[in-house]
């Protein structure tokens, strides 16, 4: 194995599923084939949503990233798919609180993409609509 | 008079029902997706997509000037509330915000038979999946103005009734009501 490979070989993806209600996380391997860590999710508490969403994410977080460093990654590029948290004022549990509970915990984080889906049926928002 | 968001992700049944509740209750609907392209209010089109870019400043000042033209006058209290019906009604600025919700598994389906693509119908699940709507909802326009409602594995007649009774102010605001991320 070639010293590029071994460094690539430490690299995952990070796929960040942030609901209004839960954050998921799923970590692939680069070509995202083959899933190393699969979280079991950061639902929120219902009756105290703000006190317990980013809690909850970073729990999540903080589980799974000793999963990913056990299993040999040290760092990850990052996916995050939902509306629930690119900032503060949206009220999802947040990706942005998991990615931080990520690199808290040790891992490189890379680069950062937004593939969030948009909704469409002939006609979509433009991008900007989101806040 | 008061203008009032119907949204939903597309196949949520927007359409359908908005029609329901227009036999019920005295509103007027605008199906908006319609005004889009005929009064051509819209910037670009996504071609990857096969949709039309909404221009949502002018989809503002057309429901201005709809209203105004139709008498309208916003402090007087007499005119019909407008319902608008469209996944973009929450983006605009609306007095209250409706939003139905369909999980995912139940709202492929409806598409398929719609005649959507595949790559619509799965973008559209994800979305629904991902409460991406009902965040937009709350974030812009607070949780004390939305009305989340589920209609998966329910007639559009039930799922009007609940409908009129938010828009005639029987019910409280009530959002987080389902959870579809195991559907991902
Ligand atoms: N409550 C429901 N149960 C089952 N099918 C429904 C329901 N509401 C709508 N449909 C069907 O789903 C499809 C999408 O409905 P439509 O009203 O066009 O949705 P939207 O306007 O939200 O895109 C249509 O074929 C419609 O007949
Ligand atoms: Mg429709």
């Amino acid at each position: 194995m070639s010293e590029s490979e071994t460094t690539r070989d430490k690299w995952g993806i990070a796929h960040v599923h942030a609901s209004f209600n839960n954050t998921l996380i799923t970590v692939t391997d680069l070509t995202g084939a083959e899933t190393i860590v699969k979280s079991s999710g950061g639902a929120v508490v219902k009756q105290n949503r703000d006190e317990a969403s980013p809690y909850a994410a970073m729990q999540m977080a903080e589980s799974v990233a000793e999963e990913i460093k056990a299993a040999g990654i040290e760092g990850l590029h990052v996916r995050v798919r939902g509306p629930g948290g690119n900032d503060n004022k949206s009220p999802g549990p947040g990706a942005q609180a998991t990615i931080r509970a990520l690199a808290r915990a040790g891992l490189e984080i890379g680069r950062i993409e937004d593939v969030t889906p948009i909704p469409h049926d002939g006609t979509r928002a433009p991008k900007n609509s989101r806040l | 008079m008061s203008r009032i968001a119907l949204t939903g992700t597309p196949g949520t049944g927007k359409t359908t029902v908005s029609e329901l509740v227009a036999e019920a209750v005295d509103v007027e609907v605008v199906h908006l997706n319609d005004a889009i392209r005929e009064a051509e209010l819209f910037e670009e089109r996504d071609v990857e997509r096969d949709s039309l870019v909404a221009d949502l400043d002018g989809v503002e000042a057309w429901l201005d000037e709809r209203e105004a033209s139709s008498g309208g006058h916003a402090d007087e209290g007499t005119e019909r509330d407008v319902l608008v019906e469209s996944h973009l009604a929450h983006l605009l600025d609306v007095d209250r915000v409706i939003v139905l919700r369909c999980h995912p598994d139940e709202l492929n389906p409806r598409l398929r038979e719609r005649g959507e693509s595949e790559a619509s119908i799965a973008e559209n699940a994800e979305s629904e999946a991902l409460d991406v709507i009902l965040a937009e909802a709350v974030e812009r326009h607070g949780a004390e103005s939305v009305w989340e409602i589920d209609t998966t594995g329910r007639a559009p007649e039930t799922v009007a009734d609940d409908v009129a009774a938010a828009i005639e102010g029987d019910t409280e605001p009530r959002v987080g009501v389902v959870d579809f991320v195991e559907y991902l």
